[in-house]
């Protein structure tokens, strides 16, 4: 898969940068975190 | 742009998932499951309900693709992405639940290897993560991914950075205590050595810095979550990923068998070996079978051997921070990098947050704060627990036959309490009951008594599900970006730098540890 066959984001990442990817796992990784928390 | 397509592909894979939902719930599967190891398997329950959520979810959103009507936006563009997700996850299911216990089914039936107590699928590490990633790269390289999964494979990253942040919930600082000087000293030379003579020699071999990076983590610290973990930082192929899981695995398979032989020809004491097979060997579970292959009849090099292992992972965001800085410098050569900059601009947030849940682990908030990947020892058990009357004259008809002075003393006191009574205790009992030279059946009653005071967290449980997940689905994708061309592209070379490093890093931590570790803690 080449760089240029996505007009968004890049070969790796439906996201536009690396920091918006960071963040959007971050907000995934918390809200897992805090369901794991009151379900168990 | 209009991304999503009008395909019934994803309709499809929902009702995939939903018919394997009905075979589990209507007991359909019962055959084939004893045959993956009745009580023993492990995924009865999420058999039970993920291909159900999943199967509702692809279905639905399957259906508004094939049917609905197609408009510009930002739910267009990022739905698109569904149903590649669903499709991997498909294929992650098909591994964790039915391909990856099969082959431990075949492995089993072919015994253990020599004296490491463990099986060929365990040694050459073919779990979830490299029949993944063989699986992802089976299906690009023959059948292709097809036009409307090409968005979802682009979310696989993703999964494996939210991976990533979860992986700080199974430590905790408190393990830090439990740490010696020597370990801290001896991993963190050795892991900043590797990362430097990798980088070191990946810039003379003309390897791109991308590779040189991830393979430095990977051969400085240890494995599959190091080498994820710092491939964002450096911007990291897909193939370079794989190279260098594949190379950190091939080197783990052939020190576990060189390590034990080196040992007993140098007569190492338990100590020593286990500083040396800790140090030298990067994936854990080739780190346990090497130290049970020394000593089968105890768990003191085990033990020794998982201390080192457990100062490695906290080394980890030192070594990706560093790689940030390093990646950024070479990238911009001619111009001046501010490293306070770089670290401000490109640190990933991902290993901000894996510092953030292991800030929480440590509070106790998921597990009691001593514990380690959610295990953790408290005697303070029910009635019914206790050794019963039957037990304890079982033990006492046997332990004249215990010859060890700690032995004999840990398991008075296991008689007179009738259960565990301190941490120490409970690891001179495992080593008790692995030399069996009390007799199978006492064998048994003495890991019943471990059993009893060693406790898993079951918030830690679900997060160690989650990450397995994250990972399973991350590393699918990872492998449907792998090319043969791309792999020829990338060479031998990683392999070539992966055992330069890794041999000058045994033959090195070896003279160390003979010089200065001494026989006994």
């Amino acid at each position: 898969m080449s760089e240029n066959n996505f007009d968004r984001g890049s070969a790796l990442s439906i996201f536009g940068s690396d920091r918006k990817e960071d963040f959007m796992a971050l907000a995934f990784a918390l809200i897992i975190a805090f369901g794991v928390y009151f379900t168990y | 742009m209009v991304y999503s397509k009008k395909s019934p592909a994803l309709f499809i894979i929902g009702v995939v998932m939903l018919a394997i939902w009905f075979l589990a719930d209507a007991g359909l599967l019962a055959g084939y499951i004893e045959h993956l190891g009745g009580k023993k398997y492990k995924y009865g329950k999420e058999l039970a309900s993920l291909p159900l959520y999943f199967g509702i979810l692809s279905v639905f959103v399957g259906a508004l693709h094939w049917f609905g009507p197609q408009k510009e936006g930002e739910w267009d563009y990022y739905s698109s992405a569904v149903p590649g997700a669903m499709f991997i996850l498909l294929i992650a299911m098909l591994v964790r639940w039915f391909i990856a216990p099969e082959v431990a089914v075949v492995s089993k039936s072919m015994g253990e290897v020599g004296n490491t107590g463990k099986h060929i699928h365990t040694i050459l590490g073919l779990n979830y993560v490299v029949i993944g990633i063989v699986t992802g790269i089976i299906i690009v390289n023959f059948f292709k991914v097809p036009e409307w999964a090409k968005n979802g494979v682009r979310v696989s990253r993703l999964g494996l950075k939210t991976g990533v942040i979860l992986l700080g919930t199974l430590y905790s600082a408190a393990e830090l205590k439990n740490l010696g000087g020597l370990s801290i000293f001896m991993i963190g030379f050795f892991v900043l050595g590797s990362v430097g003579m990798t980088l070191w020699l990946g810039a003379r071999r003309n390897i791109p810095n991308s590779m040189g990076g991830v393979l430095s983590a990977g051969m400085g610290v240890c494995g599959v979550s190091a080498t994820v973990a710092s491939a964002p930082v450096v911007q990291a192929k897909s193939v370079e990923i794989a190279y260098t899981i594949g190379t950190i695995l091939l080197w783990g398979v052939g020190c576990m068998f060189i390590f034990p032989m080196v040992g007993q020809l140098l007569d190492m004491s338990h100590l020593k070996f286990g500083a040396w097979a800790g140090t030298g060997i990067l994936n854990s579970a080739q780190v346990a079978g090497a130290a049970l292959a020394y000593q089968p009849n105890g768990i003191e090099t085990l033990k020794v051997a998982e201390i080192f292992n457990i100062t490695r992972v906290l080394v980890l965001p030192i070594i990706v921070m560093w790689l940030a800085v390093w990646y950024v410098k070479r990238e911009q050569t001619g111009t001046k990098v501010s490293v306070g900059k770089v670290i401000f601009e490109k640190f990933p947030v991902f290993v901000l947050g894996f510092l953030l849940l292991f800030g929480l682990s440590t509070t106790g908030m998921f597990a009691p704060a001593n514990h380690y990947k959610g295990k953790y020892f408290d005697n303070n058990i029910k009635t019914e627990k206790l050794l019963s009357d039957e037990d304890i004259a079982e033990l006492k008809g046997n332990a004249d036959k215990v010859q060890r002075e700690d032995q004999k003393a840990a398991l008075a006191r296991l008689l007179d309490g009738r259960k565990v009574s301190s941490i120490d205790d409970d690891d001179t009992l495992r080593g008790l009951a692995n030399s069996k030279v009390m007799g199978k059946k006492s064998g048994k009653i003495l890991k019943k008594a471990h059993k009893a005071v060693r406790h898993t967290s079951k918030k830690i449980k679900a997060f160690r599900d989650w990450i397995t997940w994250l990972f399973a689905f991350g590393l699918v994708g990872l492998g449907m970006q792998i090319t043969v061309s791309s792999m020829k592209q990338a060479g031998g070379q990683p392999a070539v730098i992966g055992g330069i490093v890794g041999l000058t890093k045994a033959v090195l931590s070896l003279v160390v540890v003979l010089l200065i570790v001494k026989d006994t803690i």
